[in-house]
């Protein structure tokens, strides 16, 4: 699971690539960390090579989610697969995560 | 600045320029209460000004009724304080709460809205003056800080607009308006007590709603409860989709999210829901075809996180392919929730799918 993080004036841009399951998780909590912390929140994620997200990467664009609307920020999840925009369906995250 | 002053006067200007600190601090205690106040109380106002009078403006009440003050004590708004509210039953609360910090000087302080004659229309403002109880704020060395009157003005927003406009016009008083001029002022003025009479009507009117719908949904009488952001509000402090969301967790013992489910309302209205007798019927007649759904999407997975909007959510999808809705209709309501997006079209054609294979009709 490789997360690449691009800080931009006002913006932050994140490329996703790989799974996101239990055996990433722990790294990909690592990676995204910076970003419940930093005083950029507005981000947009780059899904477009995301192959799949378990439950715990769920858990985790929630807790991001959260700490962004805490922030007054914005996540936005864009060119998500569809198996993966499917997770996010069944679930119902499709209400909670704006995809575009 | 040298004035064209007596010896008397002067005498007051004098005594203005040496307690200007106390003014200040006088300002700071004052202001500091009146904003403490409006917030324990919950009572949003649009603003609290002070202003400490200028040496200018001192100067040219003096040159012109000089001789009504013996000392700087007599004249009552050397430090004015003004309090806009949004509404005139706030005025009447503020000036409640007021009484209980400042003493008032009853005597002095004018509530220009009953001054008015019945047929009149024109300025309208409580102005009460007061002075800073020593239990207040005591300073042994500025006892007279307790002595000066300060000036607090309680009015409504609208009646500030017009007291403004009616300074713009350079006229102080009444008097000396030009008869046609003030005509129109003060027609203006019984529009505007009229606008804010209408306010405070349309907020009573709202809160008996809000209270009488509260009670309705705790009846049970959701027949007779329009489905609005009020009557929604409260339903889901009920908790109603709780029972299929149980047991839509239970498929993989998942952990639910209580997400915010009014995002929902703008689309049940345009699917024609319109009262929460109406949401009621959903439930009960599409229940077990919403869990089966979820059953058919989520059984094969391991996702052991769902949020609490899978339980309306798919609720609206059975309803909408059992009015023959189809794949369209299940389209037309992602885009209502979502948002209009190339993704609904593939999402609506997995959810017909689906649909289909588990037999919903």
């Amino acid at each position: 699971m490789e997360v690449n993080i691009e800080n931009t004036g006002n913006k932050t841009f994140v490329v996703l690539n790989g799974r996101l399951d239990t055996t990433t998780a722990d790294k990909f909590m690592q990676d995204i960390t910076p970003l419940m912390q930093g005083d950029n929140p507005d981000i947009e994620m780059d899904c477009t090579g995301l192959e799949y997200t378990s439950s715990q990467g769920l858990r985790m664009f929630l807790m991001l989610q959260k700490s962004v609307t805490a922030r007054k920020g914005n996540l936005v999840l864009k060119n998500m697969k569809p198996q993966v925009k499917e997770v996010f369906d069944i679930t119902g995250f499709s209400n909670i995560i704006k995809i575009v | 600045m040298e004035y064209n002053l007596d010896f008397h006067c002067q005498m007051i200007l004098d005594e203005y320029r040496e307690n200007m600190a106390i003014f200040e601090k006088m300002k700071e205690i004052v202001r500091e209460q009146l904003e403490k106040c409006v917030s324990d109380n919950n009572i949003y106002v649009t603003a609290i000004e002070t202003r400490i009078k200028t040496e200018n403006s001192l100067a040219g009440k003096l040159e012109l009724k000089g001789h009504k003050y013996k000392f700087l004590s007599d004249i009552t708004d050397i430090l004015g304080t003004r309090i806009i509210t949004f509404y005139t039953e706030e005025v009447d609360k503020i000036s409640a709460l007021i009484d209980k910090i400042f003493e008032v000087d009853w005597e002095n302080s004018v509530d220009k809205r009953k001054a008015l004659d019945l047929d009149r229309f024109g300025y309208m403002s409580l102005h009460y003056i007061c002075r800073i109880p020593k239990s207040l704020y005591y300073d042994a060395e500025h006892p007279e800080l307790n002595d000066y009157r300060f000036e607090i003005q309680m009015r409504t927003a609208l009646q500030h607009v017009w007291a403004t406009m009616y300074h713009d016009t350079g006229y102080k008083s009444g008097i000396e308006v030009p008869k046609e001029h003030l005509r129109n002022m003060n027609r203006l003025a019984g529009m505007l007590e009229l606008a804010d009479e209408q306010f405070s009507r349309i907020r009573k009117e709202i809160t008996d709603y809000r209270r009488n719908v509260q009670s309705l949904v705790i009846d049970g009488n959701f027949d007779d409860v329009p489905l609005d952001s009020d009557t929604f509000r409260s339903y889901l402090t009920m908790k109603p989709f709780k029972k299929l969301i149980d047991k839509i967790a239970t498929i993989n013992q998942a952990e639910i999210y209580e997400d915010n489910l009014m995002r929902y309302l703008t689309t049940l209205i345009k699917m024609r829901f319109l009262t929460l007798g109406d949401l009621q019927r959903l439930i009960k007649d599409c229940s077990d075809d919403a869990y089966k759904l979820a059953l058919h999407q989520l059984s094969a997975t391991d996702l052991d996180i769902i949020a609490l909007s899978v339980a309306l959510q798919n609720l609206c999808i059975v309803y909408i392919i059992k009015k023959g809705g189809g794949e369209v209709g299940l389209r037309m309501f992602y885009d209502s929730v979502f948002g209009e997006s190339d993704y609904n079209i593939e999402h609506a054609r997995r959810t017909f799918e689906q649909i289909t294979k588990i037999n919903i009709k």
